[in-house]
């Protein structure tokens, strides 16, 4: 017991000593959170439109025609459903723009006027919808006036707008827990595959090999190491994202004890990884690129900086199972919605496998020199 | 450190070693190798780089598992319980460091509690001429001073045996002879010293018997003057004449013989 002690102490030691370790692996993650927290990647979005037809005549039929016409010609997708499907869609931050084509549509000379309800959140998204809308309008007075429409269209049809609050996640809500997993990730593989592989370098290790101690008693002291700082970083950054980017993180006690225990596994399974990872490879030449080959493709896979829906079928069910999406997902359920163990059950699960298949394989790839 | 060899000192050889083999791959490193290490003595392994010294001490050390062979280290067979062996020998390796963000008092500290020892470690690095460092950071010390302090973290446990694997390659004159007062000192307070060297005045001036390695087989084997009657005796003498003092000498006596703050 004693030597785990030792050890844990020595190597805790050396990292707070390590002023300049500690500042960048901080230091990296805070300025990608900042960064793409202020450019707002989710204000790119092509907007997603809706229709309710309220007149199921043929002209309104016609309408919609058109705007699906106008609307694929944008790219986009139009949704087709009731008003009360609609405006849940778009309630619910599903949908950025609704129009609403009202009873008895163009059936008299009186003025027929389309709804729009946009997310309010989103006047870029409004302004694509409604050119879309004027453009359809103009297209469908032609085909039944065969007048020059720009003299007439005020006459014929209007467009009220009205917006709606969304109950929606920002994107920094998004981004901030999905950094702080992605810390965790480097933090455990590339902090224990650089000091290993020094450490191996200088000998250290073959000089505790020398010494009766097995190679548990040292891969323990390392674990307990790196997790003190997984947990702080995660800590750091969540703080940081609620107070830079105004995220707000982890209402409930319940949900920071999630947060931590995410934080915790997490850190054991990158550990681990960073462990297996530096068994295998020989030397520094080695160890970078090939904890980059794993890193990376995770980082953009895994739902850090964009949602993993947005990614082809086939990939969506692959990276559903990586450690790193396991981990984004359940500090992003925690910190926003406050989840409690037992809901991130499935998360928890994936994670604990993947910790235990990756630490198994650390002790048997494990070399001293 | 003394006390433990009084103490279970009842076989005259501490280390015994019989026909021990190791290969790497075609390469034949050690090749049947015999031997005895009495206690209390300095045994000296000499030979070329490559000749297979630091192989053979490895093996020992219970850090690399011989092909065929036997060897018992204070009758503890290092094949079979490489652990207990290790728990009670002390060992300096060539060409290694130490964790560098550690101050000298933290390492001895952390290698005795890998023996599960308590240790002074005030008294220890005093020992080995390194009280002023004894809070300095392992990454500030010069080539000499890392030596010794692999010297005291090697002595944690009061080892039974010393193994010192090349103690003295790369220090500078007085560094090496500051090391050599050392080693004497160690073995004047009764342990037995295994020291491997390709220097050959280091194992006349040290070594109470040598063995000489060349191509993984031990060629000679006894002390250092009666290697020299045996030499002399086949009609040997050296074709130049021998001067009362050489160039080494020469830079001892006027660089000083006291150890530099920096070696």
């Amino acid at each position: 017991m004693s030597i785990y002690v030792a050890l844990t102490v020595a190597s805790l030691k050396m990292y707070f000593r390590n002023w300049q370790g500690i500042f960048w692996s901080l230091f990296f993650p805070a300025v990608i959170m900042v960064i793409f927290g202020f450019i707002n990647f989710g204000g790119f979005n092509a907007p997603d439109v809706g229709v309710v037809d309220q007149s199921q005549t043929p002209i309104s039929t016609r309408l919609t025609v058109l705007l699906d016409f106008f609307v694929s010609d944008e790219a986009l997708d139009l949704t087709v459903g009731t008003e009360e499907d609609l405006t849940k869609l778009l309630e619910n931050g599903d949908l950025d723009v609704i129009f609403i084509i009202p009873e008895g549509f163009a059936e008299t000379d009186a003025k027929s006027v389309v709804s729009v309800r946009a997310d309010i959140r989103k006047p870029q998204e409004k302004a694509v919808a409604l050119a879309v809308l004027n453009a359809s309008l103009n297209r469908l007075l032609e085909e039944i006036e065969e007048t020059p429409p720009e003299f007439i269209l005020s006459n014929r049809f209007g467009i009220s707008e009205s917006s709606v609050e969304v109950d929606e996640e920002e994107f920094s809500d998004f981004l901030v827990p999905g950094i702080a997993a992605m810390a965790i990730m480097q933090a455990g593989i590339f902090g224990v595959v650089f000091s290993l592989v020094r450490f191996r370098a200088q000998g250290v290790l073959r000089r505790l090999f020398a010494t009766p101690i097995g190679a548990n008693h040292f891969l323990v002291g390392q674990v307990i190491t790196r997790l003190t700082i997984a947990l702080m970083q995660a800590y750091i950054l969540l703080i940081a994202g609620a107070i830079i980017l105004d995220v707000s993180v982890g209402g409930s006690a319940a949900a920071w004890l999630s947060l931590s225990v995410l934080a915790l596994l997490g850190g054991a399974l990158f550990i681990s990884l960073g462990l297996v990872i530096s068994g295998w490879a020989k030397t520094e030449d080695t160890a970078a690129p090939v904890s980059n080959i794993i890193a990376l493709p995770m980082m953009f896979m895994s739902g850090i900086f964009f949602p993993t829906d947005v990614l082809p079928n086939a990939l969506q069910n692959f990276v559903q199972f990586l450690p790193l999406t396991y981990l984004a997902d359940g500090m992003r359920e925690a910190a926003l919605d406050g989840s409690s163990l037992l809901e991130l059950g499935p998360e928890l699960l994936g994670l604990g496998i993947w910790t235990v298949a990756l630490f198994a394989l650390a002790t048997r790839v494990f070399k001293w020199e | 450190m003394s006390s433990r060899l009084a103490a279970d000192g009842n076989s005259a050889d501490v280390i015994q070693v019989d026909n021990l083999v190791k290969r790497y791959d075609e390469l034949v490193a050690v090749n049947g190798i015999s031997f005895e290490v009495h206690r209390g003595e300095i045994f000296g392994i000499l030979g070329p780089n490559g000749a297979g010294k630091t192989t053979s001490v490895e093996i020992l050390e219970g850090m690399r598992v011989a092909d065929s062979g036997m060897a018992l280290v204070n009758g503890i067979d290092v094949r079979r319980h490489p652990r207990a062996v290790k728990s009670i020998i002390g060992v300096q390796l060539q060409s290694v460091q130490f964790f560098d963000q550690l101050k000298l008092h933290e390492l001895v500290n952390l290698f005795g509690a890998l023996y599960s020892q308590k240790v002074d470690a005030r008294e220890l690095l005093a020992r080995v001429d390194l009280t002023e460092k004894q809070d300095a950071m392992y990454k500030t010390l010069s080539g000499g001073q890392k030596q010794r302090l692999s010297v005291a973290v090697a002595l944690v446990n009061d080892p039974v045996v010393l193994f010192l694997d090349e103690p003295t390659t790369g220090l500078d004159p007085q560094a090496r002879r500051h090391m050599w007062e050392l080693i004497s000192s160690i073995r004047d307070s009764g342990a037995t010293i295994v020291l491997t060297t390709h220097y050959m005045e280091e194992a006349e001036e040290l070594c109470d018997r040598v063995a000489i390695m060349d191509a993984g087989e031990i060629v000679r084997l006894g002390s250092p003057a009666e290697l020299v009657e045996e030499l002399l005796a086949t009609g040997f003498s050296k074709d130049r004449e021998v001067r009362p003092a050489d160039l080494e000498d020469v830079f001892i006596h006027h660089t000083g013989h006291a150890l530099r703050e920096d070696s």
